[in-house]
């Protein structure tokens, strides 16, 4: 089987998400800014629903 | 091997060999489709979390003045909360009795998991009654209409889920389903299972997240 075609890999791609909503909290926590708790809380959510349509793309089609 | 058998065959290969899968190895159509429509109710469930987290930091205080010895933990979220979990793990029981063929022992844990899915409802209805009597309300300004919005959705959920399992069950004991054919289970555990993560987190931040003096 293919490495990107294995379930973990989905999940990386929302951990792809999750670290770029760390850097979006931790920016403004740091630089004494607005952090956008609505936005922060919506990128999380979008990792884990990427996660979920990568694992469809990764498992969901037929395997050669 | 016939046609209907070869098409939910599972591949013992595949990464997600446990669900059910088509003969050429995708996933089966009702697990795809619930998988999809899980997706959009994590959108969905993110929204009302969005709102809510924006809400509460820009509030001055939170919970405000008013509510702020609402919310506790016992005696009825928390023991809520353990019952949703434990059902979550009777409803993966079933799941995995299926896929031994073990019909009774599916038809034994889907059955907990529905009992325990009505008590998590009457829990849930009990506290409704208690806040309600106490003088939180959805017109008690944003902290009674974001409680009652957040937790009313997921009850809601947990209702669809009640009768979902409910028609599964009753379809497991006119012996519709065995270790090949049991894709509506599969998709019923996956909602299931959605639902309970979704109140973990909702539970974590209405009744444990520490308030707020001030803003932020």
């Amino acid at each position: 089987m293919h490495l990107l075609r294995h379930p973990r890999n989905a999940a990386l791609l929302g951990l792809l998400f999750i670290a770029i909503d760390v850097v979006y909290v931790v920016a403004p926590t740091l630089g004494g800014g607005h952090v956008d708790y609505a936005g922060a809380t919506m990128l999380a959510a979008l990792g884990i629903a990427m996660a979920f349509m990568a694992y469809v793309l990764a498992s969901g089609t037929p395997h050669d | 091997m016939t046609a209907e058998s070869q098409a939910l065959t599972p591949v013992e290969h595949s990464p997600v060999g446990a669900l059910a899968h088509d003969a050429r190895g995708g996933l089966s159509n009702p697990v795809l489709g619930m998988l999809l429509f899980l997706v959009s109710e994590v959108m969905f469930f993110a929204g009302l979390f969005a709102a809510y987290f924006s809400v509460r930091a820009a509030a001055p205080q939170w919970p405000p003045a008013d509510f702020g010895d609402y919310l506790h933990v016992f005696p009825l979220a928390g023991p809520a909360t353990a019952i949703l979990v434990l059902s979550s793990f009777t409803c993966q029981l079933a799941v995995w009795s299926i896929r031994r063929d073990d019909r009774n022992g599916f038809i034994r844990n889907l059955a907990v998991t529905v009992v325990l899915g009505i008590v998590f409802l009457v829990i849930q209805g009990s506290d409704y009654i208690m806040l309600w009597t106490e003088g939180l309300t959805l017109d008690s300004g944003i902290y009674g209409s974001t409680f009652y919005t957040m937790t009313g959705f997921h009850g809601a959920h947990v209702l669809g889920g009640v009768i979902m399992l409910g028609v599964v069950l009753y379809r497991g004991m006119l012996g519709q389903f065995s270790a090949r054919h049991h894709d509506a289970v599969e998709a019923a555990s996956l909602y299931w299972h959605f639902v309970d993560v979704v109140w973990i987190a909702l539970f974590s931040t209405l009744y444990l997240l520490p308030g707020t003096a001030g803003g932020g």
